[in-house]
């Protein structure tokens, strides 16, 4: 969104512009370094929290796509999160089958439970769509304590192998590391240019203008309904990613307050910039980290940031960073 | 399936029918005045049913006076919501979205908040009547759970009479339903809303203090009950104030009557079943007319 309300026409004067846009890559530049470096001299916990941000991100991406884009509340996210974790712990532990079988597997699922929940439950619109995915996220937590024989109900999954890329295991923080973010990254990318493109418009259009939208021939629900379904299957694939990782998986990883953490991610980090999503899983990963030196009033403190963000930053970090990099920009094009 | 058993769990489905109608009574009544939907109503009833044991059991005072002090509370926290969050948000633009968000986190502030001053337990105020039951037919229900079928219905009807036939009540449902136009006959609209929350919170706060006797009030118990009582409160049709009793007795029928069948660990599955189903084909609920947008 941002992206376009930027461009500028090409008779203003670009020496300006270009020492800008020299200066983004710089800091693109110098943000990926860090990156690289970070496992070098950061301690283990901290890698391993920043795994935790990249797998929230891939997750929440999905939830910030359908708030931002489709203005569609969701839920369920833990749903799916569960399904993909859940399918890669039971078809690796139970069949022994390799990796990649159970990343299909959870996404398949994902994917059909969201095509056939979603087709009638997006219909509705506003709070009965979001109360709706919430009833949806309840019952899978529900399911998923209930079917221990699939699950292993409160006990869990355990002994999960860990993702093997061509012989190279990923068996410390530091090494998912290095494949969590390139994924994260790649979708995000991959996001943005959906964003760029016919149906990015024509989602957009549906956001802000249902009406106008289905006159010029978009088909809003089977819009809904597609980006429903990428959102799913996000979040099956973050679910995968987690099983490895974390190698035992239970339901209590999959409960309401996971999915209401995934919203809270794309809500906070700005649902309708695509790199918001990143700087929400940060904080939501760094940031209770940082409050629990407090002690045990730390829930409070967050559930306080949450309220304050959604009062003060509507649209959240990658919207207020969004108009702060906008407001740069407009003084230097002052000749 | 003896007889016994099927009226027992009816009666034991009646009871949870009115929590759940007076959990969504404050729904209803928080979206009738501002079209907001409260995330934060079975908060509203843990802070009442806290209050309530507090005064109870610290101050050792009567427990009609731990009653009243449970709703005062509920109402203080609706009336404190409005006018330090949802005000803020609605003049910053708020959406759905926003106040739904809003509501929402301030429902986790207060479950962390009583989770940190007040701990994991759980806690059970007595009950009118004390622990007596009334036999009919062979089955057995609280003396205290006909109390709060009594009293729910009352609340209900006050309700109604409130809204229909007082200055106040009327004035409130003008400024929701036209707020260019309530202003322009000189309501103060801003007024109402906060009143209509503070409306939402005693009622929240009842209900917190007629379920604890029943339910135990531990820190986690809101969200659901907001979801229960808005399923009730949709299933009967959010415009008709009959609509949260007639909804949440159906679904607290059903659900104990499932229960029978199919393991009790469902029993919010069916729940959360029959709120969907609900929207998606009775989007006006059983009693409603015209009751809200969407679907």
């Amino acid at each position: 969104m941002k992206q376009f309300a930027n461009e500028v026409p090409s008779s203003l004067p670009a020496s300006p512009l270009r020492s800008a846009r020299y200066r983004m890559w710089g800091v693109v530049a110098a943000l990926f370094a860090l990156w690289a470096a970070a496992p070098g001299f950061a301690s283990r916990s901290v890698i391993d929290m920043l795994v935790f941000s990249g797998l929230y991100t891939i997750a929440g991406l999905g939830v910030a796509f359908l708030l931002g884009q489709c203005g569609i509340v969701s839920l369920a996210q833990s749903v799916f999160y569960g399904i993909g974790a859940y399918s890669t712990a039971y078809c690796t532990t139970h069949y022994g089958w390799p990796a990649p079988a159970g990343f299909a597997i959870g996404v398949g699922i994902s994917a059909a439970i969201a095509l056939a929940v979603g087709w009638p439950v997006l219909r509705l619109s506003g709070y009965f769509l979001a109360l709706a995915t919430l009833a949806l996220a309840i019952i899978g937590q529900v399911l998923f304590t209930e079917w221990d024989w699939l699950t292993g109900g409160t006990l869990g999954i355990g002994g999960i192998p860990q993702l093997n890329l061509f012989g190279f295991v990923l068996n410390s923080p530091q090494r998912f590391y290095y494949l969590v973010w390139p994924v994260a990254v790649l979708l995000l990318l991959l996001h943005r240019n959906l964003l760029r493109s016919r149906t990015g418009f024509a989602m957009r259009a549906m956001r802000d203008a249902p009406a106008a939208a289905a006159v010029l021939g978009v088909d809003n629900h089977l819009l809904k309904v597609k980006v429903f379904v990428l959102s799913a299957v996000l979040g099956a694939l973050a679910g995968s990613l987690f099983a490895h990782y974390v190698s035992f998986v239970s339901v209590d990883s999959f409960g309401v307050d996971r999915a209401i953490n995934f919203l809270l991610l794309a809500v906070l980090g700005g649902a309708k910039t695509v790199l918001g999503t990143v700087l929400g899983a940060l904080f939501i990963t760094i940031m209770p980290r940082l409050l629990s030196r407090f002690g045990d009033i730390h829930a409070v403190l967050f559930a306080g940031c949450l309220i304050a963000a959604v009062i003060f930053l509507p649209e959240g970090f990658g919207g207020a960073l969004g108009r702060m990099a906008e407001r740069l920009r407009a003084r230097q094009a002052r000749p | 399936m003896s007889g016994t058993l099927l009226l027992q769990s009816a009666l034991a489905g009646l009871t949870n029918g009115f929590v759940y109608a007076l959990v969504g009574l404050g729904i209803a009544v928080i979206f009738r005045g501002t079209r907001i939907i409260n995330a934060m109503q079975g908060e509203f009833a843990l802070v009442g049913g806290m209050a309530a044991y507090l005064v109870l059991e610290r101050l050792s005072l009567p427990l009609a006076l731990a009653a009243l002090g449970g709703i005062a509370a509920g109402g203080v926290l609706g009336w404190l919501t409005d006018l330090l969050l949802v005000r803020p948000t609605r003049r910053r633009g708020g959406t759905e979205e926003s106040f739904l968000l809003l509501t929402l986190g301030i429902a986790f502030a207060i479950s962390a908040g009583v989770l940190f001053i007040f701990g994991r337990d759980s806690r059970l105020l007595p009950g009118i009547g004390g622990e007596t039951s009334q036999i009919f037919f062979d089955a057995a229900i609280r003396t205290h759970a006909l109390w709060l079928i009594a009293i729910s219905s009352l609340v209900m009807l006050l309700l109604w009479l409130f809204y229909h036939r007082t200055h106040i009540g009327l004035s409130m449902m003008a400024a929701s339903i036209d707020e260019d136009g309530a202003a322009s006959i000189g309501i103060d609209v801003p007024r109402m809303r906060t009143l209509t929350f503070l409306l939402g919170g005693l009622v929240g706060g009842l209900a917190g203090v007629l379920v604890s006797p029943l339910i135990t009030i531990h820190y986690e118990m809101g969200l659901l009950l907001t979801l229960k009582g808005f399923a009730a409160a949709i299933l009967g049709g959010l415009s008709n104030p009959f609509g949260a009793v007639v909804g949440g007795v159906t679904l607290g029928l059903v659900e104990s009557l499932a229960v029978l069948s199919v393991s009790s660990g469902y029993k919010d599955v069916i729940a959360m079943t029959i709120l969907i189903l609900i929207m998606i084909v009775l989007p006006n609920g059983m009693l409603g007319k015209r009751a809200r947008k969407g679907g």
